[in-house]
């Protein structure tokens, strides 16, 4: 289940989270993780906020994920990925790669937030047709 | 790490959609009231006016966004082109545009909810101007807040408004010319009026710029790019004086000029109430629309600014949840309430905007002659402005700016100069220390191709100095550097800054701080003791000055210096600056050669083994002749080995990479003016370049790399490659670049071309 996951992380708090919480189930079975940033498309509509600075703020968070595995001999990898559903760009990057699992950390936050920005952790659990794992972020 | 392309998905009809969206908005419902007031039926001339004037906009702008697909769209080009001191007056200029448009917008909003759908829906009629204020501020605080939480929007819903748009005004048209209007008097107040008017109604053109800004994710860039923007900027032209003919042909002019929501009231007369809610809906439709885009896009010209150290990036930071740039949306939305609030007139409104772009887009003209002049190496347009139009087109259209600012309303001019003048001060006093990008007006203006050559025939190292601990090794390689050239007339100037903070004058400071003058005094003395044993001429300059890094680059002008040679910790910083706050402005701005050093081990430093990254970029060969330089001067046995990557595979001419490589090498043998036999070549196939080379790079003890990146056209300082090198090896790493990229300024140019 976790040679190879692929991590979906969107800030850099999430991914230094993530990162802390996979490390141990990586390291007991040598496994590989890719970490990815999705950046949203409106797919027409003007982009919130422009791809460029959405990219900038991609390296920031794949820093934060490496630092987390800065000691550690586990290969990270970090791509950028770009859809207009968060969610299904996140499940097709894990066929890309051939991953075995995604992983993530639940995020929180209110209804009214997920209402409005979208609850990708709900949509990757109900339309993944790979294992998705949520792991405690123990923060 | 791969990464991965943002997939080019906007075929031509999606890019045209996409600027037809923001063309066709709010300014063609609320306009014709105050457009007719001004210039009667004559004002369909000022619509069309405006729109030549934009379509000469759009070709410049086309050439641009296909050389530099780059967020912040004009500011961009104008920053890259003409520097900081015009970029400063364009973002400024653009961003206030873009505040004063939304709150053009979201007033008209008010109109068209409150006296418009008033008529319709009781509770909304009886509320006067105060109404329509509340309307308007309300609407502009929750197109903020949409925008601030990310609220999802889709292509789709974007869409559907712009085609409901077109389909309204298609009708109004179809209907009301059927109907029959009869124009009557043509030009009641002169041409002089037609053309003042054709600055109010230039707000509705400025949104076809949000197609360039779209650039990397357009198909076959080259044709869709420019077909796009003309058709976004012909189509609403069209449809405009369409609307203009037809308001002033079915209203008198009295009628229309008191009316606020003209359209509607237009449309009432030959399509009924039906016809006239229609209208309503639509223009409820465009102005939000309208708002929502220029908010989105203020935050971008933000963001832009930002990056190039124009503005504080405090300002650009995305949200951890939301992941929007909500301080830069904020504040745009704050500035926007104001306006509204503040109360100063729709016509006025508009009319500032319409001039902040005016400004901008003269300056785009300027932006293109001057970068087909100077013609950096980054700047490689996929569509070029036909021989035919260049340089009419950008000529043309500057004055044509210039001729329609000279014309407006001098309160208009005074708002609009308070804002130049405040990008300006902005200027003086934040941006011109901290800038990255220079101007390259010099480059432009010099006679044909302008390496810097040493006009005294003394070939001069300058090399910062401050840390006792790496002074030996820096000055030993800048000696280096100069002994490879005339001996007898080389030197090395030594330099070292004592940085005073702001609020203390520089002499009050000293006396505080004579531990630091004495500490560099040290450091000077240390580097002519130094000097001897290397047996080179030096001199030193101890410097007390506000920032090192303009320090420096005057030490280099004043001392026409060929070479700049500076050490570096080995970390990137992160967020203000690239490199360190010295080295960002001195690696990006001086104007001789530029060597960057992170010192490894002892005993490597510039000897031993030494490894050149042998690629194609332009600096490359410059990393060369620095390290046969060093290997030259070194006491101990250096051996260099010229190091290439392929990828594995044949190329379409069946060449393996093994033959690729070596073809490789002998070409930059030959740019570099290596001779054989001094050196050893070294070839390595895989898919994983970036890694092998930072392996590779491990079992040498100096590794030379030239520039990736051109300093003119982008922001990193040497490109990605060599910094990540230079943090990632522990070996000494030298990070090399030649002065072509390098501007000179006006004056240097001027006195070249005289010369010439």
């Amino acid at each position: 289940m976790f040679t190879h996951v692929l991590v979906p992380v969107a800030s850099p708090e999430d991914a230094e989270a993530t990162m802390r919480a996979v490390r141990p189930y990586l390291e007991s079975v040598g496994g590989n993780v890719t970490v990815i940033n999705v950046v949203e498309k409106a797919g027409g509509a003007p982009d919130k906020a422009s791809v460029e600075q959405r990219e900038e703020y991609a390296h920031e968070i794949f820093d934060s994920a490496r630092g987390v595995f800065e000691d550690s001999n586990i290969t990270v990898t970090t791509d950028i990925r770009y859809g207009t559903d968060v969610a299904e760009t996140i499940i097709e990057t894990a066929h890309d790669i051939d991953a075995s699992a995604i992983v993530f950390t639940p995020r929180g936050g209110s209804r009214w937030v997920r209402l409005l920005t979208g609850d990708v952790a709900l949509s990757l659990v109900s339309e993944s047709d790979l294992p998705v794992i949520t792991l405690p972020n123990n923060d | 790490m791969t990464e991965q392309e943002l997939a080019r998905d906007l075929g031509f009809l999606e890019a045209y959609t996409i600027g037809l969206g923001t063309m066709i908005g709010a300014g063609i419902f609320v306009l014709p009231s105050i457009a007719a007031e001004q210039a009667g039926p004559a004002s369909m001339i000022s619509f069309f006016a405006g729109g030549l004037v934009s379509l000469l906009a759009a070709i410049s702008l086309s050439e641009l966004a296909t050389g530099m697909p780059k967020a912040g769209g004009s500011y961009y080009y104008v920053n890259r082109a003409l520097g900081p001191f015009f970029g400063s007056i364009v973002g400024w200029g653009m961003w206030a545009g873009l505040t004063f448009a939304s709150a053009f917008y979201m007033i008209g909003f008010g109109q068209y909810l409150l006296p418009g759908l008033g008529q319709y829906v009781g509770f909304l009629s009886g509320w006067g101007d105060i109404g329509i204020t509340v309307a308007a501020l309300v609407m502009a605080a929750l197109l903020t807040g949409v925008n601030y939480y990310g609220v999802k929007e889709t292509g789709a819903l974007q869409n559907v408004i712009v085609l409901t748009l077109v389909g309204l005004i298609v009708a109004f048209l179809g209907i009301g010319i059927i109907d029959g209007p009869t124009i009557g008097e043509f030009n009641p107040n002169g041409w002089p009026a037609v053309a003042a008017t054709i600055g109010t109604v230039y707000v509705t053109f400025i949104g076809f710029e949000v197609i360039a800004t779209s650039a990397e994710e357009i198909k076959n860039p080259s044709r869709n790019l420019p077909l796009a923007m003309i058709a976004a900027v012909v189509t609403p032209t069209l449809m405009y004086v369409g609307v203009m003919f037809v308001s002033t042909g079915t209203l008198s002019i009295e009628v229309l000029a008191n009316s606020q929501i003209p359209v509607a009231d237009v449309a009432t007369e030959f399509m009924g109430s039906i016809g006239a809610l229609a209208m309503i809906v639509g223009a409820v439709l465009a102005t939000v629309s309208s708002a929502n885009a220029s908010i989105l896009s203020a935050a971008r010209v933000n963001f832009a600014m930002g990056r190039d150290k124009i503005l504080i990036n405090w300002l650009n930071e995305v949200h951890d949840r939301f992941r929007t740039p909500y301080r830069a949306i904020a504040a745009t939305g704050i500035i926007t309430l104001v306006l509204i609030a503040i109360g100063v007139g729709i016509g006025t409104l508009a009319e500032v905007a319409s001039f902040m772009y005016l400004v901008t887009y003269a300056l785009v003209h300027v932006a293109v002659i001057v970068l087909r002049r100077a013609n950096p190496e980054a700047y490689d347009p996929a569509f070029r402005i036909p021989s035919v139009l260049y340089p009419i087109v950008p000529i043309l259209g500057f004055i044509a700016c210039i001729a329609i600012l000279l014309q407006m309303n001098i309160v208009v001019q005074a708002i609009g100069g308070v804002i130049v003048v405040f990008g300006v001060i902005w200027y003086l006093v934040y941006a011109r220390d901290r800038a990255l990008s220079q101007s390259l007006v010099g480059e432009a203006i010099a006679p044909g191709p302008t390496k810097v050559t040493d006009g005294q025939g003394r070939y001069r190292v300058v090399v910062p100095v401050a840390n006792p601990e790496t002074e030996r090794d820096l000055l030993r390689m800048a000696a280096a550097s100069a002994h490879a050239h005339d001996s007898e007339t080389a030197e090395v100037i030594a330099v070292n800054i004592i940085e005073v903070p702001q609020q203390t004058s520089l002499e009050q400071d000293l006396t505080f701080e004579e531990a630091r003058v004495e500490r560099q005094q040290e450091l000077l003395d240390f580097a002519r003791d130094i000097a001897d044993e290397l047996d080179v001429g030096l001199r030193t300059r101890a410097i007390v000055g506000r920032n090192a890094g303009s320090a420096i680059l005057d030490v280099i002008e004043e001392e026409d210096a060929d070479h700049v040679l500076l050490g570096w910790k080995g970390k990137r910083s992160r967020r203000e600056h690239v490199l360190g706050s010295t080295i960002d402005p001195v690696i990006g701005r001086a104007s001789c050669d530029a060597t960057l050093v992170k010192l490894g081990p002892e005993d490597g430093r510039g000897e031993g083994d030494i490894m050149i990254l042998a690629g194609e970029g332009p600096h490359a060969p410059v990393a060369a002749r620095r390290a046969t330089e060093f290997a030259e001067a070194a006491d101990q046995d250096t051996s260099l080995t010229l190091f290439n990557v392929q990828e594995p595979g044949d190329d379409d001419e069946g060449a393996s990479p093994l033959e690729r490589g070596e073809e490789l090498i002998e070409e930059f043998v030959e740019r570099a003016g290596l001779e054989a036999g001094q050196y050893e070549s070294r070839i390595e196939v895989t898919e994983d370049i970036d890694g092998t080379i930072l392996d590779a790079a491990s079992e040498y003890d100096t590794i030379c790399v030239g520039a990736t990146r051109t300093g003119a056209v982008s922001q990193a300082v040497f490109g990605s490659l060599p910094e990540t090198i230079g943090e990632q090896t522990d070996g000494t790493v030298v990070m090399a670049r030649g002065p072509e990229e390098s501007a000179m300024s006006i004056r240097q140019a001027i006195v070249r071309r005289l010369e010439s």
